[in-house]
């Protein structure tokens, strides 16, 4: 069930069952497109209900007013506040009358629990707690994209994909502009001065909105950085079974 | 003697850790690193031997493979522990002159980041390609950075940053530990670091991959 922070803020604790996250998806993740090592998998298999049982993945979205944002190239201004997002992102936005902010969190316990499997000396477990984390973060994001899409839908409106601070030249350092628009402590994560999120297994982000805005192309196709460990060839569509 | 050094690349490269190991399968019940380390020391075979000729040559493999995307993180990992239980054979001749280190290299996350896996992978593979390594952790100011200097005199120091808002900080740490020692080498990856970032911060070199910087190290800062 949501829960309403105020009238345009949003938070859920998303079904973990609903989010797609299996074996196979962290296999072809860690790079194992076709087939990973049984041992790899027998891993995989008996982390994946242990990190379900340690996480506390949130995540919601505040949606802006009608008519609060404003484009020219390179620059999305939202409520006079100006985010630098580079012509790629900008161009994505075209039409956008609005924007849902959002972030989603996978808690701290898991990132501590990496850590200190890992300084145990068990490297390997430690990486696939911390690939599974990864994961259900960006799982629980395509989660709240469809949310961020109905709610869209009762306004009459589209939706754009998620773009984050980081993708296509739009500096990271505006994660400080990007959550002045949401609530303090949103989904437990907090920025610090070097713009990182804690915990760092978070994501945060922008969704334009507008009755004549369009999904472009998938995020990693428009992207330059083609040797970026988190490229994906294609997009997830585990959540869209859902 | 070279059937014993055969092996024990063999296991490094596929991650064969000792007898018990069930990985990799059709090396199941078979020695592994462990034993062909200890029986190559047992057989007298000089250690820098054992650590060139057989661990290294492995573990070269690997970051070469891992390169071309033929293994993927989890099979360094292996890798890097099958090396690890080797070199556990290897360790007392480090006090002695009969085994040394390639040179010592200081790596850390620079300040204001904490991320730290990629770095540990880095380490390993440095590690395994014989040269000493002193880990500082994550979020390492450029004064830490300096102190490790100062301990380890001669010694190459690699940065690591994975967020263009903390790359920044690599520029001040090259300038903190270059401003006392100009001859120092720094080499640094991450990310969003670029060769040409690195040239403008005045490092003097940049790696997108573990390998890149064990080529690095062995071309330009190995004293062995």
């Amino acid at each position: 069930m949501p829960e309403s922070l105020s009238p345009d803020v949003v938070t859920f604790a998303p079904p973990l069952r609903d989010l797609g996250v299996d074996s196979a998806l962290i296999c072809s993740d860690l790079g194992y497109r076709h087939g990973a090592p049984d041992m790899i998998k027998e891993l995989i298999d008996e982390v994946l209900p242990l990190v379900a049982s340690r996480i506390d993945l949130r995540c919601g979205f505040r949606i802006l007013p009608a008519e609060s944002v404003k484009l020219t190239t390179g620059i999305a201004s939202v409520q006079g506040v100006d985010f630098s997002t580079g012509p790629i992102i900008s161009h994505e936005l075209k039409h956008s009358t609005s924007v849902a902010v959002f972030a989603a969190s996978a808690g701290p316990r898991l990132e501590h629990w990496a850590g200190e499997v890992m300084a145990s000396g068990d490297m390997m477990r430690g990486y696939i707690i911390d690939a599974i984390a990864s994961e259900y973060v960006s799982m629980a994001a395509e989660w709240l994209e469809h949310r961020v899409e109905e709610e869209a839908g009762k306004r009459g409106w589209q939706i754009t994909n998620r773009y984050s601070p980081g993708h296509c030249d739009w500096p990271v350092s505006e994660q400080h502009k990007l959550f002045s628009f949401l609530p303090e402590h949103f989904c437990g994560i907090t920025l610090t001065e070097s713009a990182l999120m804690l915990p760092i297994k978070s994501i945060s982000g922008i969704i334009g909105l507008g009755r004549d805005v369009k999904r472009g192309a998938f995020q990693c196709t428009l992207c330059e950085l083609k040797d970026c460990f988190q490229r994906r060839d294609e997009p997830v569509t585990a959540v869209e079974r859902t | 003697m070279n059937e014993i050094l055969d092996s024990l690349t063999r296991c490094v490269e596929r991650g064969k850790v000792n007898i018990k190991s069930p990985y990799p399968p059709d090396l199941k019940g078979q020695d592994g690193a462990d034993e062909f380390a200890r029986k190559a020391v047992e057989a007298g075979i000089p250690p820098q031997d054992i650590l060139s000729n057989g661990l290294i040559v492995g573990m070269q493999r690997v970051g070469t493979r891992f390169r071309n995307k033929e293994i993927f993180v989890p099979d360094v990992l292996m890798a890097a522990k099958a090396m690890a239980a080797a070199m556990e054979h290897l360790k007392p001749f480090f006090k002695t002159d009969a085994l040394k280190h390639k040179g010592t290299i200081v790596i850390g996350t620079v300040l204001g980041d904490l991320h730290d896996i990629g770095k540990k992978l880095v380490s390993m593979v440095i590690e395994g390609a014989g040269w000493e390594v002193i880990d500082l952790g994550t979020d390492v100011s450029p004064e830490k950075f300096l102190k490790a200097v100062d301990e380890h005199p001669g010694c190459v120091v690699g940065l690591s940053a994975l967020l263009t808002t903390t790359m920044v900080n690599m520029e001040t740490t090259v300038k903190h530990v270059k401003g006392k020692y100009p001859n120092i080498k720094v080499i640094i990856g991450g990310a969003p670091v670029t060769e040409e970032f690195a040239l403008k911060i005045g490092a003097d070199g940049y790696s997108g991959d573990p390998q890149g910087a064990v080529e690095f190290l062995n071309s330009r800062c190995s004293t062995n």
